[in-house]
């Protein structure tokens, strides 16, 4: 399944190097790829995709590897239980523009070297806008599935 | 402003703080400041004689009192030596934090001699890294090494020091408590998944707990044997997990796997609930995983989340601390009122069954010195507390099969790495930690002369190390892998070219002996166990010695191979395998 990850680290290159080294030894298959570094530490998005059945491990894989503060990770979703939107603008500024026109109130939640990761609003009327009026494939839907922000722990494990 | 410190003073206050009392290590150009510190600091420093050794040596002190082990080597290649214990340590789950000299500051990058770029080459058999940057970032970091060494699931933490830093200079601001007096193991079950966990276990007469490396780390044996003993569930451990459980133990099943009694694969194969308690469900445990306890619900505890639906597909899991989740069980089983059933001891009766039917056994009336013997004689003649490391092979096995264990703590194996060289060593460390107990190493011919070097430092710092090296002249389970699986075609196993080991003991000072006929193990064994000194014995066994049961690979539990000659379970199943 394709997935889309988000996730920042303490300010240490260490566990940037650490995240990478899980990427490749896990296997995902990284579709895109984005780092980018804040004054408290450093910000990663990637477009991924790997077989259902070792999303959770990864997922928790990556909560619990040390320097990594806060996970998130999200479904493709080609229906209209999207909420976010990744746009790969790479030098084309016109798509995030088209996607910003379409949802006004969109809520950035990653950007770095023309790739965004947008959370529309959830009173967005025209939401299937997401899947049906932007089908290309550097403007993808997507839904969350699980993150360790303001989440208690219990809630980010599930067995069968 | 305070009294200021060098970075190397630093480093061994925050060690002092941390109660670290042995350091295993060989000093080198990039951490003499430390050594220099050293000398008048009141820290115990063991010399090894390879890095790999002081590695192995912290893991073994770590195992034996749960606290982590520190090793300790130069820049470059004294970093490089200890990467083999670390990937151990760190496939094991065990807190070991090394120490590693690194060129000055301003020289890292620029291939300095000596040079490694350490943090990236243990990148991936760590649990966590960190380059020191500042003599006064030590205490914090040296705090938060020993911390998240025994966190969560512990592993090996690495810390970095450039010259530089050790020589540079501070005022020191000390963390009010030590990192690894207060490991942080969160709970992460909701009480409906306990809740669930106990309608399974109750309504579930055939059922077996599984038990790792995890239920050691959380010193939950008391709650596994409370658990067992409140409904009669038989308990089977992984190689990680021997002494959780006695051996003796009427409710114990012994090892389960590729090298598990028939009776408790059988119990694996054929229970309808099995509770894993800090396992990990490891391909040397499950065989071919589609087909392990297939018929089971399975519950899972443990502390890693990321090891629930991993391998095996889980119906209830409880994430946290085993030694927690265990006792939060046991109450939820009590409220209910559970106990042993006429369902319950039908189960126990099958299994005795099929202990009856293929017992784990060996030709006790050979002419030759059979190593399961050798095992046996040990187990008997050894101290109740007594500590037993091993290397990797068949003696490795062997031990696991016939060793009667009787507490945790004091089983020593390179399990998940498989590391040969590993025995000696760790038994070298445990016995740092415990002077007044037996450590003895249980090694191959092979695998001992990985770190027979470190004879010489047992000499010189009296540590007292038993080393019963069950010598077959070959690599044994290499040998008998070409003999099974690949139609005796030997390649290069043989071990002619051995030393003599006794009078190579006896070359470091050690009192050897070379036992090669049956009537005179037990002898030996008296002897070689009777005083407090080094002291070395070689067991000449019969070299045709095989390893059974055996689960070939890629085959299930159920098809394993009981005994030569082949007994099969499922016998056209495995033509197939060995077909391949």
């Amino acid at each position: 399944m394709q997935w889309l990850i988000t996730l920042e680290t303490e300010r240490d290159l260490i566990a940037v190097c650490r995240i990478m080294n899980i990427l490749r030894r896990k296997g995902l298959n990284v579709a895109t790829l984005a780092l980018a570094a804040r004054s408290a530490g450093f910000s990663l998005m990637a477009v991924v995709e790997s077989a259902d059945s070792e999303v959770d491990h990864i997922f928790n894989f990556l909560r619990r590897t040390e320097g990594v503060q806060h996970v998130t990770y999200y479904r493709h979703e080609p229906s209209q239980d999207a909420s976010f939107v990744f746009i790969d603008g790479d030098a084309d500024n016109s798509r995030i523009a088209r996607v910003l026109e379409a949802f006004p109130g969109s809520h950035l939640i990653f950007a770095s070297h023309g790739k965004y990761l947008l959370e529309v609003p959830a009173d967005s009327s025209n939401r299937q806008a997401l899947t049906q009026g932007f089908a290309e494939p550097e403007i993808l839907p997507f839904a969350c599935v699980r993150t360790t922000r303001n989440v208690a722990s219990a809630e980010l494990v599930s067995a069968s | 402003m305070g009294k200021v410190f060098t970075g190397a003073e630093i480093l061994l206050e925050s060690l002092k703080r941390e109660k670290v009392e042995v350091l295993f290590g060989l000093p080198g150009g990039a951490v003499l400041p430390l050594y220099d510190a050293m000398y008048s600091a009141g820290l115990r420093h063991l010399l090894v004689r390879h890095e790999q050794a002081a590695a192995f040596a912290a893991d073994g002190y770590a195992r034996v009192t749960g606290k982590p082990g520190v090793c300790l080597g130069t820049s470059g290649p004294g970093a490089t030596n200890l990467i083999t214990g670390l990937t151990s340590a760190m496939m094991d789950s065990i807190p070991v934090v090394a120490l590693t000299g690194q060129v000055p500051a301003t020289m890292i990058g620029k291939d300095a001699f000596q040079e490694a770029d350490t943090i990236g080459i243990s990148l991936p058999s760590t649990k966590q890294s960190f380059l020191l940057r500042s003599a006064s970032d030590i205490p914090a970091i040296i705090h938060r090494a020993f911390k998240a060494a025994v966190s969560g699931r512990p592993g090996p933490v690495l810390v970095d020091l450039p010259k530089s830093v050790l020589m540079e200079k501070a005022e020191p601001v000390y963390p009010p408590d030590a990192g690894a007096e207060h490991p942080e193991r969160p709970r992460e079950w909701k009480q409906d998944d306990l809740e669930r966990a106990a309608e399974l276990i109750l309504a579930s007469p055939r059922a077996v707990l599984y038990a790792g490396g995890g239920v050691i780390t959380a010193d939950a044996s008391e709650e596994l044997r409370e658990l067992s003993e409140l409904i009669h569930i038989p308990v089977t451990t992984t190689l990680m997990g021997l002494g959780a459980f006695p051996s003796r133990h009427a409710l114990s099943l012994g090892m389960l796997g590729m090298h598990g009694s028939y009776a408790t694969n059988m119990a694996i194969c054929q229970c309808e609930l099995l509770v894993a308690i800090g396992a990990r469900f490891d391909d040397r445990v499950t065989g071919r995983v589609k087909d392990f306890a297939s018929h089971a619900k399975k519950i899972h505890i443990d502390v890693d989340p990321s090891e629930i639906n991993k391998n095996v597909r889980v119906d209830v899991a409880l994430v946290g601390d085993a030694r927690q989740a265990l006792r939060a069980l046991i109450e939820a089983l009590k409220k209910r009122k559970a106990g042993p059933s006429a369902e319950r001891y039908q189960w126990l009766q099958r299994i005795e069954t099929w202990r009856s039917e293929h017992p784990l056994t060996y030709d006790k009336y050979a002419n030759t010195v059979k190593p399961q013997f050798v095992i046996e004689t040990l187990a008997q003649y050894a101290s109740e507390d007594a500590i037993v490391s091993v290397d990797v092979g068949q003696h490795q096995m062997w031990a696991a099969q016939f060793y009667k264990f009787s507490r945790p703590r004091a089983w020593l194996s390179s399990s998940g790495l498989g590391s040969m060289g590993y025995g000696f060593p760790a038994a070298m460390g445990a016995q740092m930690a415990f002077p007044g107990r037996q450590a003895i190493a249980i090694v191959g011919d092979g695998g001992f002369q990985m770190t027979l070097n470190d004879l010489a430092t047992i000499v010189q710092y009296r540590v007292p190390v038993k080393i019963a090296i069950i010598n077959n002249r070959a690599l044994g389970m290499v040998r008998q892998w070409q003999e099974i699986f690949f139609e005796k075609r030997y390649c290069d196993i043989d071990q002619d070219f051995a030393p003599d080991f006794v009078k190579l003991a006896e070359a470091y000072g050690i009192r050897g002996a070379r036992v090669e006929h049956r009537t005179d193990v037990a002898d030996a064994v008296r002897d070689f166990l009777s005083d407090r000194e080094p002291r070395l014995i070689d067991f000449w066994v019969d070299p045709a010695e095989n390893v059974y049961p055996i689960v070939p690979p890629g085959a299930s539990l159920a098809e394993m191979v009981v005994e030569p000659p082949r007994v099969l379970v499922e016998e056209e199943a495995l033509d197939d395998l060995w077909a391949v």
